[in-house]
């Protein structure tokens, strides 16, 4: 219920904030999450593809598990060094805007021959 | 004797002994000990040093600001580049990874950019290769997350697939087991006037728990440790209380050990300072995890709330130099060139890899730290910066350590962009 109220009032406020460009909710929440991945950018890259050993691509994963799993690391019911410090600060609204980002990217796969 | 043939006899000698009571070798570490081929395709691939890749780094560079009469160019494509060993009598130099791979980056021509760039040792599975350094007689010292090998006479024997290998400290052996962690894994080392070898280690936490404390102590996690580069044998702890250090050095003049150490996360964006510290005598304390810079309490604090009411021993280090926070300083070199002006001469060059989740992004640059007279740190300066980018944030690289060549240049390695960069000064 919480969750579809939110989205509501975002689209409510979508339509009544940007009328002249008339930018939809999910591409907002997506231009938010855009910025708010600087912080995530040096291990998961701002393209979700992982700049470092030890990090997982993002890019085109699926928004429900990228939600899921950064509310796991804010509760601490998921633990790592990184990300449990880095999803402590998170607010509801930046995990949506990160999530909406993250699995928007658009990823070729290329099968191994 | 050269180091070429004192490597190679020591090499030869090694393998005879290790062949007494040789198992029947199932992995190519145990051929390679003995000098025996292991199979592998003599055709090494080589990485690329032109296109569409280099160009673009080539025109991120214009953007780093260097002080008066330096310039920086593009000297090799090295994919996930580390620490750098320059070779002690070849112009080439070995570079680690915090992956699967140590390169061996060669000038062949002299034209002071690298044409060959290609996987040393493919015989050899590394796992975080980070830590490369040389013995005085020219024995490559790769150190990995939990294993340390040493390579006799490897900057002649590098063009070949297989190659002579000592086993230091067998792969587990390093570290326990039940302690290996991917967080902090990344070694560095040097080889000291005294032939000892030393390493870092990092502590895999933020901030260790209290039931820690005293095991990471006396095992050096979260210090350095020593021991002899050949057998691993007089293994002791050197230094302890630090968090993550990720960047050490010797001063030639007077023998000290300097090291840099990472900021704790998760305290605030302006807290706490980055640290360059030097060691004076064995098992010295730098004050973590109770403190961290010169005075900002990490114990008891949300990021250890478990460590609240302790503290370091009295006669705790504090650091030389404290950096400006989160911008993550990692590899250091002493500045022993003739090339730069004489300011620079006896002098620290410190490579800060940048900020990875502060609010606004800092660092990727190069601080320059001054000594005093009397062999401490007089202060810190930026000497190069320009990699990430103000207006949006985002990284173009991000320098993860600095060396000198033998004409006096400053090589800075890139992890983030994959290159190898070198900074040059012509009056």
């Amino acid at each position: 219920m919480r969750q579809r109220s939110r989205i509501a009032a975002a689209l409510v406020a979508a339509a009544f904030l940007s009328p002249p460009c008339q930018m939809s909710a999910a591409a907002q929440d997506m231009a938010a999450g855009k910025r708010k991945a600087l912080a995530c950018q040096t291990c998961h890259g701002l393209d979700g593809v992982a700049k470092l050993p030890d990090a997982p691509n993002l890019a085109g994963q699926p928004e429900p598990y990228l939600v899921r799993e950064l509310n796991a690391y804010r509760s601490g019911a998921r633990r790592n060094e990184v990300m449990s410090v880095a999803a402590k600060s998170l607010s509801d609204a930046d995990i949506r805007d990160l999530a909406a980002y993250y699995s928007a990217i658009r990823i070729e796969v290329k099968s191994v021959p | 004797m050269t180091a070429k043939w004192k490597g190679i006899a020591l090499a030869v000698a090694l393998a005879f002994a290790a062949g007494a009571h040789a198992q029947a070798p199932q992995q190519n570490i145990e051929k390679l000990k003995q000098m025996k081929v292991s199979g592998t395709d003599l055709n090494i691939p080589v990485v690329p040093q032109t296109g569409k890749n280099a160009d673009a780094i080539r025109e991120n560079l214009k953007k780093v600001k260097l002080p008066p009469g330096f310039k920086i160019e593009l000297y090799a494509i090295v994919p996930d580049a580390r620490h750098m060993a320059v070779a002690p009598s070849t112009n080439m130099l070995f570079v680690g990874t915090r992956k699967t791979t140590v390169w061996a980056v060669t000038d062949r021509n002299g034209d002071m950019v690298a044409d060959e760039v290609k996987p040393f040792a493919p015989s050899l599975k590394f796992q975080v290769p980070n830590g490369v350094c040389w013995t005085k007689d020219g024995f490559l010292i790769v150190v990995e997350h939990n294993r340390v090998l040493n390579f006799p006479a490897a900057e002649f024997f590098y063009e070949g697939p297989d190659v002579a290998v000592i086993e230091v400290v067998p792969q587990g052996k390093l570290i326990p087991e039940e302690e290996e962690s991917y967080n902090h894994g990344a070694r560095t080392c040097r080889v000291g006037p005294d032939g000892m070898l030393y390493i870092t280690l990092g502590q895999p936490y933020n901030v260790q728990p209290a039931g820690k404390v005293a095991l990471f102590e006396k095992l050096g996690i979260g210090g350095m440790i020593r021991m002899n580069p050949f057998d691993g044998s007089k293994r002791e702890v050197y230094a302890v209380g630090i968090r993550n250090s990720v960047g050490m050095d010797i001063n030639p003049k007077d023998k000290t050990v300097w090291f840099t150490d990472n900021q704790t996360d998760g305290m605030g964006d302006d807290t706490p300072p980055g640290e360059l510290n030097r060691i004076t005598k064995v098992g010295e304390h730098f004050g973590y995890p109770f403190i961290h810079g010169r005075n900002v309490k990490v114990a008891g604090t949300a990021a250890a709330p478990d460590l609240k009411d302790m503290k370091p021993p009295a006669n705790w280090t504090p650091p030389q130099i404290e950096f400006p926070a989160h911008q993550a300083q990692l590899g250091m070199t002493f500045y022993n060139g003739k090339m730069f002006p004489a300011k620079y001469q006896g002098g620290i060059f410190v490579a800060a890899h940048g900020s990875w989740n502060r609010t606004t992004p800092t660092g990727a640059l190069i601080n320059f730290v001054s000594l005093k007279a009397d062999g401490t740190a007089d202060k810190s300066e930026v000497f190069a910066e320009g990699w990430l980018d103000s207006d949006t944030g985002t990284y173009r690289g991000r320098p993860v350590d600095v060396a000198v060549m033998k004409d006096g240049s400053l090589l800075v390695s890139d992890d983030f962009a994959g290159a190898i960069y070198r900074i040059s000064y012509q009056p």
